[in-house]
């Protein structure tokens, strides 16, 4: 037995959720050609089918692109530091992908290493993550060369599957999965297939072996020519997570806050003397690289990459981690 | 008209007038084309021409990976080309040591590109060595044309395109690819990188992203030559082709000027006139 949500069961459901005061997020068609994850102020806003991934990631719901850390106030000689709310309002993505999903547990390691983060771990308890199995994939999705695959359940609280074009099959993965979606299915006997995924496009020994000896290799420069020194990878990354902290405020006082940042910008590891450690764009790619499919794995035991290509489908150069490991580390 | 460039372009290398090439390649991963730089004769056939080379190469001129390269030859589009005579105008290339090898161009895009609709300069200008050949059939370029959608835009209320631009912006999200893919974006500290004090705030929040985009399009202002690659580049899909278009709009209207187009006019933003109807100037 299976249970199913019927396709026209979808938008009334969600209507509810945020009728009773949940923040919903899911794909959006922001225009002809773009569709972006977005808070829906209206069921009738999400984007199920028609696109194969959302240009950017769901990260977004967890870990804010700005986000206020705390007030300060000079009163005299002392200053006050006002506190800032934690968020309370629960939160659902309806039709994540298995990619975007994948990438919080990866999240999850690195804001509860060495301290725990306050403001990402209430976001991430309150929220409930669905995904979407993948209905297609384009040339420049890989999940399936990092381990993933079109149906993956890693993140997910639920997974739905299209059964045919009207249903979905939910399945539910964890409580908070299970809460979500009492009473809202119906059991059957009817279910979905999840497709199968691209094919196998680098091979991650390889890439091992090369990353182990190929710090000073010449193709991190080569690969990076292109590179132009922007964050639209990082930024549209489902599991980049570099941030800048920032006071902005004026005499009287301010706001210390938490901003998204980037390896690729050479402002990234700029001293305050001159020196730049990463001089040229070939180590600043390089350390992307390393970051991911290196540095991560040793300390978390997993990748630092789920394959969804965003890198290479937002890089006004077409670069991205694709096109580099295909050259340094090709299947045979 | 591919294989002619290939030949220039081996040639340019074989005789050591060049040490790079910066041009079109087909990528290896993917249906995209993407810039490449041929530093070697037989590599010269990875070079492509077709109506999927985007990127404003340009760019790459300020770039010091790029320059240690050696000396180079660039490819260019028409609209490409009017960039490498702003940064010869503002001393930021020095023209003697680059070859420049024009590609007559009918437009990039399917459906074409907005800024492909109303090009007046198909085939690229001051070239050292064109290629190919602009087909006849293109339409005719007008002023009209060129700023039809900035009209059509300056129609709706005021509250309207604030209406407009509050939604769009407020998906920026400050990668900055505007800014990385401008030929014209060379600072070498942009304004807001400069963190002692803050000049423009860094967050990504809706004040933070009117600040920035406003204030690039007036650093562009006289400047921008109109290839839309920030449009092209930006992953949120904000049209910042729109403001660029008012700029170039009020700098054509008023000082009958847009850039990149005419070796002999001064920039605007660069030049002063004792003749200029404003008193400050005196």
């Amino acid at each position: 037995m299976s249970e199913l949500l019927s396709g026209t069961a979808i938008r009334p459901w969600i209507e509810r959720l945020l009728a009773d005061g949940k923040r919903v997020a899911g794909p959006q068609r922001v225009h002809e050609d773009l569709v972006q994850y977005a808070w829906l102020t209206s069921a009738d806003q999400l984007a199920l089918d028609g696109f194969v991934r959302p240009s950017n990631s769901i990260k977004e719901v967890v870990f804010p692109r700005h986000e206020q850390l705390y007030g300060y106030q000079f009163k005299g000689k002392r200053i006050e530091l006002l506190p800032a709310e934690l968020p309370t309002k629960e939160q659902i993505v309806i039709g994540a992908r298995p990619c975007d999903a994948a990438a919080l547990p990866a999240l999850d390691g690195v804001f509860n290493w060495d301290t725990q983060d306050e403001f990402y771990n209430r976001r991430r308890e309150l929220t409930t993550v669905v995904t979407l199995a993948c209905g297609a994939y384009d040339a420049h999705c890989f999940c399936t060369s990092v381990g993933l695959g079109p149906g993956d359940v890693r993140g997910s609280d639920a997974l739905l599957i299209a059964v045919d074009d009207e249903n979905y099959e939910v399945r539910c993965l964890t409580d908070k999965g299970r809460r979500l979606f009492a009473g809202v299915t119906t059991e059957s006997s009817a279910v979905g297939r999840v497709m199968e995924g691209p094919p196998v496009q680098f091979d991650l020994d390889k890439l091992g072996a090369f990353l182990a000896g190929g710090y000073d290799n010449p193709a991190w420069q080569a690969a990076a020519m292109r590179c132009l020194g922007c964050a639209a990878c990082a930024y549209t990354c489902p599991t980049c997570h570099c941030f800048d902290i920032v006071d902005e405020g004026g005499p009287s006082g301010g706001t210390r806050v938490r901003n998204w940042d980037a390896c690729q910008f050479s402002m990234f590891t700029a001293h305050a003397s001159g020196h730049n450690p990463r001089g040229n764009q070939g180590q600043r790619q390089r350390q992307r690289i390393y970051h991911k499919f290196q540095i991560y794995p040793e300390k978390f035991g997993a990748l630092l990459c789920t394959g969804c290509g965003n890198c290479t489908r937002n890089c006004p150069a077409g670069l991205g981690v694709l096109p580099i490991l295909k050259t340094i580390a090709p299947t045979p | 008209m591919q294989e002619e460039l290939r030949q220039t372009c081996r040639r340019l290398l074989t005789d050591g007038t060049v040490q790079v090439v910066i041009g079109y390649g087909q990528a290896a991963a993917d249906d995209r084309v993407v810039p490449v730089f041929i530093t070697r004769p037989e590599d010269a056939d990875q070079l492509v021409w077709n109506d999927r080379c985007f990127a404003n190469l340009a760019k790459y001129l300020l770039r010091k990976e790029v320059a240690a390269l050696g000396r180079a030859a660039i490819c260019v589009k028409g609209c490409d080309q009017r960039a490498l005579l702003v940064l010869e105008q503002e001393s930021q290339i020095d023209r003697s040591q680059l070859t420049v090898i024009g590609l007559a161009c009918d437009g990039v895009g399917e459906p074409r590109q907005a800024k492909c609709q109303s090009c007046d300069v198909h085939t690229p200008r001051q070239a050292d060595i064109t290629v190919g050949q602009a087909s006849a059939g293109n339409p005719p370029a007008t002023a009209d044309g060129r700023y039809a959608e900035i009209e059509a835009f300056l129609k709706k209320t005021p509250a309207e395109r604030m209406a407009y631009w509050k939604a769009e912006l407020s998906r920026c999200v400050k990668c900055y690819a505007c800014r990385q893919v401008c030929p014209m974006c060379y600072c070498r500290q942009c304004i807001v990188d400069k963190n002692r004090p803050v000049v423009i705030s860094t967050s990504a929040t809706l004040k933070g992203n009117f600040a920035w985009q406003i204030t690039r399009a007036f650093h562009l202002a006289g400047r921008c030559v109109g290839c839309d690659e920030c449009t092209r580049a930006c992953p949120a899909g904000i049209d910042l082709r729109l403001l660029n278009l008012s700029l170039a709009k009020a700098a054509e209207e008023n000082f009958s000027f847009r850039a990149g187009m005419d070796p002999a006019a001064d920039p605007i933003i660069g030049a002063y006139s004792q003749q200029d109807h404003e008193e400050f100037i005196r």
